[in-house]
């Protein structure tokens, strides 16, 4: 009866037109929206030393595309890991199936507790209803007539010469062996990728970056005497996967190249880290568990094999990596054959003499698992993995990093809880390291080898949303692979109190916000003693209607950097804050979409010098219905006194694919980027972006130096889906 | 005598800090709302945003004179006419500042177009023309400008204007001078009937920073209009009536600066039509 009445309901809805929301917006515009919200937040924060992998997180938004989740089925958990949804609205999602049974119209969200109109259109292009179908037998001959291909080809290049392509002589070369790079600048990609409804998913990856070698080059036999066996021809960087999930007991299963994330990341979490949002959960993370590692970025990834049992509450999870990495060899003794290394390279270049000597140098090997135990609220895991290296990591001694990880082995362990249930959300982990050639150091100072988070959400009502968290990251926790929420990419030695509150005050508004309060219990680099700082943010957005949203967000951030002392001896720490305005308003006619932007950001040392920069454009797109092309425009101009009071603006680009360029300097900047569907399952991407400055005569410096005013860059990609 | 000089010399040095002036907003109403005009119709959007002139049904004929400071060699002219055609609206535009000893001239042609109710888009191709009096001889460019607008709901209107897109140069000079590059957007928002707010933000390449404007406009009675505007870099308050007698608009504005004093803007527009 229930059912007959809620389906009465729905349709009569469906009539009355206000559930079309759901059918009109399902344009990808919202979700794009929320996409460049993150990426712009991340590239801010980058300035440290967190190298963000926006590819990953792209991929992962455009596979939901290709790839929708059926809101029948458990997959809806994939939507709270992409921050789409609060965790409540998660819940809620449960409760509703549970009470009326599976979603029969996409509409029915609009029912659900916590599913506004906004929610909705962001989520609308990732999800479907459809029988859940999860439990259907798989079989060789479905899988070659179901599954879905994709093979993807692009190029990309800077037009204008750079000086690292220069010509040079084998003995100016010998001389400065940094001083070019041996290969091209172009950069290629080519990635295969199979699918069978999320279940099965197999792939490769070939790339080959700007300056790297590949099947031609110019290097002459004395450099490839000088590179040994490093010297290789082709792509520099070879990936491949193989996954299955939900097949039985086995919940997933992984060969090739993979990512893992447990828990709230403190033990163990490679690849993607969100870094302080506000929507939805907060920073409250949902591990994904064992799952594919398509992109072809070249850091954080494991390389082997895992496995996830699971049966009943009970979920298991073992897993194995081995593989080369990159690292700067310092000593080789002959005498006992051991090997140093001086630090682990994460960048993924192998362009000159250095970097390619540093490739593959050793050997990482890991193992290790996660057991978790979860009933209806509440949910505890335990995870366990150790390190090898086949070279002992010996770090240039320092103050700031002697209560880093050194040695040959590392072992952490963490357990972590997660407990939801009506207007509350508890989530925590606390590990900790053995590393067996720790330094005596440690031992004798005692310093803490723990680390911890806790938090909680709460939901007074459906317009509010807060949530609070802690953190304790002992100054001498070690961990390769720990990504946790924090200020920077290190959590080690940093304590920190977090705030964030999600209001909707009146319909079509919205207010976000967060503190941050953090302080660095030991020295940071460039920081010569313990330091502190905060991070505010406040973001303001409106509709109109559904085709014009504006937003107004303003950031404050306060940290500290040594002083500019000319005496190295005579510096310590002062305060620098940034603070950025920026205005930005959407709007569509038709077939056109528009933007502006507006950005003001300021930079002030506590010694009195400051710098501010400016940002202003307009976005035109052009993306006709019914008809195979599309094309999109910027024009934009900037002008900041310096590199700190720089901009971050994110960038349409071709599929798979990001830019958000640093601008600085007085200039502007435009791009043209086109997309056309040649024939039904084949398309065509181009864009072409160019920075011009009025204030200079040469940009970049060193290897990147190019002579003139503009710099050019070209991309083409070729998507080819099956 | 000496005091006047020594004045004038200063406004003129600052000048050289504000560089090039073709693209100062234009008109009474503009002037009054502390320059807000990229999101404004009517007969001087030719100037300011040329987007703003494409739903003119009627012949219309403008002239604006303005005087800076109560100075006659910072005087800025300007006249347009626009034509309304079946294909969208045509206008031809003049603008002059400085006197005999220095000027800078602008002429423009311009076109604008509606595309339904929300969208118009405006181009105006321009000959500009700096006069260095007698002995230091004269420099030349072509550029253009382009617009757009958008009224996206009953209430509020948006627009984007951008004078110099590519970075077109001034001939004939030493060390082939730049053009300034000028972009601004902004939005009217109709609280109600009568009343009107703007504001908009403007970034000119030859000039630090940015510069915000905000204005409002009431109708306190039938056709007779009460303004008020604000602009920072540099800092302006501005104030300003207009009133419109069948087909004669007349808008008066006062801009006060806190050390170069007092402005004076006439703008008069005749509409002939329908």
């Amino acid at each position: 009866m229930k059912r007959l009445i809620l389906t009465i309901v729905v349709l009569s809805c469906c009539l009355f037109a206000k559930a079309q929301i759901v059918i009109d917006t399902i344009s990808t515009e919202a979700l794009n929206e929320v996409l460049i919200e993150q990426v712009e937040r991340l590239a801010d924060d980058s300035d440290e030393d967190a190298n963000y992998n926006y590819e990953e997180l792209l991929e992962q938004y455009i596979f939901f595309i290709d790839n929708p989740i059926n809101l029948n089925s458990d997959d809806i958990i994939e939507l709270l890991e992409l921050r789409l949804i609060s965790v409540f609205q998660c819940e809620a999602l449960k409760k509703y199936r549970r009470y009326y049974g599976d979603f029969l119209f996409l509409e029915e969200l609009e029912m659900v507790e916590g599913f506004d109109e906004q929610t909705l259109s962001i989520i609308a292009p990732i999800v479907y209803v459809g029988k859940d179908n999860s439990k259907d037998k798989i079989t060789l001959s479905k899988m070659a007539r179901y599954g879905k291909h994709q093979v993807l080809g692009r190029y990309e290049q800077i037009l204008e010469h750079q000086q690292g392509y220069d010509p040079i002589s084998d003995s100016a070369l010998l001389a400065k062996p940094n001083s070019r790079y041996l290969g091209s600048p172009q950069r290629y990609q080519l990635k295969y990728t199979y699918n069978y409804r999320n279940k099965i998913r197999a792939g490769f990856v070939l790339e080959k970056d700007p300056g790297e070698m590949f099947f031609t080059d110019n290097v002459s036999d004395t450099i490839k005497a000088l590179l040994g066996d490093k010297y290789r021809r082709g792509f520099d960087h070879i990936g491949f996967h193989l996954y299955a999930k939900d097949l039985g007991i086995v919940k997933a299963a992984a060969l090739g190249d993979y990512q893992l994330s447990f828990g709230q990341g403190l033990t163990m979490w490679t690849g993607m880290n969100y870094g302080k949002v506000v929507t939805g959960s907060s920073v409250m993370k949902q591990g994904r568990g064992v799952a594919p590692k398509t992109s072809a970025s070249e850091y954080s990834y494991m390389r082997g094999a895992a496995v996830t049992l699971g049966g009943g509450p009970f979920r298991g999870t073992v897993f194995y990596s081995n593989r080369m990495v990159d690292a700067n060899i310092t000593v080789t003794d002959t005498l006992d054959e051991a090997e140093y290394i001086s630090s682990l390279q994460e960048t993924g270049y192998h362009r000159t003499i250095g970097e390619i000597l540093d490739s593959r140098a050793i050997r990482q090997q890991v193992v290790g698992g996660h057991l978790s135990f979860a009933v209806s609220h509440f949910e505890v895991g335990y995870t366990l993995h150790h390190t090898w290296l086949s070279a002992a990591l010996l770090l240039n001694p320092s103050n700031y990093n002697q209560y880093y990880f050194q040695g040959r082995q590392l072992t952490n362990q963490g357990i972590d809880f997660k407990y939801v249930k009506g207007k509350f959300a508890f989530f925590g982990e606390g590990a900790m390291c053995f590393n067996t050639d720790s330094t005596a150091l440690i031992q004798a100072e005692g310093l803490s080898r723990f680390a911890g988070l806790i938090g909680m959400s709460v939901k007074p009502a459906g317009y509010l949303n807060f949530t609070l968290a802690y953190r304790d990251y002992g100054k001498a926790y070690q961990n390769l692979f720990s990504n946790a929420f924090g200020e920077g990419s290190r959590n080690q030695g940093q304590r920190g109190m977090y705030l964030g509150v999600e209001v909707a005050p009146a319909p079509y508004w919205n207010i976000q916000a967060y503190a941050d309060l953090f302080k660095f219990t030991w020295l940071t680099s460039q920081v010569y003693a313990p330091s502190w700082g905060h991070d505010y943010y406040l973001r303001l957005s409106h509709s109109f209607n559904r085709r014009t949203t504006a937003y107004l967000q303003i950031r404050s951030k306060t940290k500290m950097k040594n002083s500019t002392d000319g005496f190295v001896f005579s510096r310590y720490p002062i305060f620098y804050t940034k603070n950025s305005v920026r205005f930005n308003i959407n709007y569509s006619v038709r077939d056109f979409h528009f933007c502006n932007k507006a950005e003001y950001a300021h930079y002030r040392n506590e010694d009195g010098s400051n710098s501010h920069g400016f940002f202003i454009c307009q976005d035109v797109a052009y993306k006709p219905e019914n008809k195979p092309f599309s094309l999109s425009f910027r024009y934009a101009l900037f002008d900041t006194d310096d590199y700190d009071s720089r901009v971050y603006a994110y960038e349409n680009d071709v599929l798979y694919s990001f830019s958000v360029p640093a601008l600085y300097g007085k200039g502007m900047r435009m791009y043209l980027l086109g997309k056309w569907q040649i024939i039904n399952n084949l398309t065509l991407y181009a864009r072409i972006g160019s920075t011009i400055y009025r204030d200079r005569d040469e940009i970049g410096s060193g290897l990147t130096l190019i002579e003139g005013n503009h710099k050019t860059d070209l991309k083409v990609e070729l998507v080819w889906k099956l | 005598m000496k005091k006047p000089l020594l004045l004038i010399t200063l406004i003129v040095l600052s000048f050289n800090l504000f560089a090039h002036d073709f693209i100062n907003p234009i008109g009474g109403r503009a002037a009054a709302m502390g320059g807000c005009s990229v999101a404004s119709r009517g007969l001087w959007a030719m100037q300011n945003n040329p987007a703003g002139m494409a739903y003119l049904d009627k012949f219309s004929l403008g002239l604006y004179y303005e005087n800076r400071w109560f100075l006659p060699e910072t005087a800025y002219k300007s006249a347009a006419l626009a034509v309304p055609v079946k294909f969208g609206c045509l206008g031809l535009s003049f603008n002059q500042f400085g006197s005999s000893k220095y000027s800078e001239n602008k002429f423009g042609l311009a076109y604008a177009k509606d595309f339904g109710p929300y969208l118009q888009i405006g181009l105006q191709l321009d000959y500009l023309l700096i006069n260095n009096g007698e002995n230091y001889g004269k420099q030349s460019a072509v550029t253009f400008e382009l617009g757009l607008q958008s009224q996206v709901t009953e209430k509020l209107r948006l627009g984007t204007y951008i004078f110099n897109p590519v970075s077109f140069k001034l001939k004939q000079t030493l060390n082939q001078e730049k053009l300034p590059i000028v972009f601004r957007f902004g939005l009217a928002y109709q609280f109600t009937k009568d009343f009107v707010g703007q504001c908009e933000i403007e970034k000119n390449t030859e000039r630090e920073g940015v510069s915000l404007r905000g204005g409002l406009e009431y109708e306190a009675f039938k056709n007779f209009y009460l303004r008020a505007g604000l602009q920072t870099n540099p800092g302006l308050l501005t104030f300003g009536l207009g009133y419109e007698i069948r087909f004669v608009r007349i808008d008066v504005a006062a801009q006060l600066h806190q050390v170069l004093g007092a402005s004076i803007q006439i703008g008069m527009i005749f509409s002939i039509g329908k």
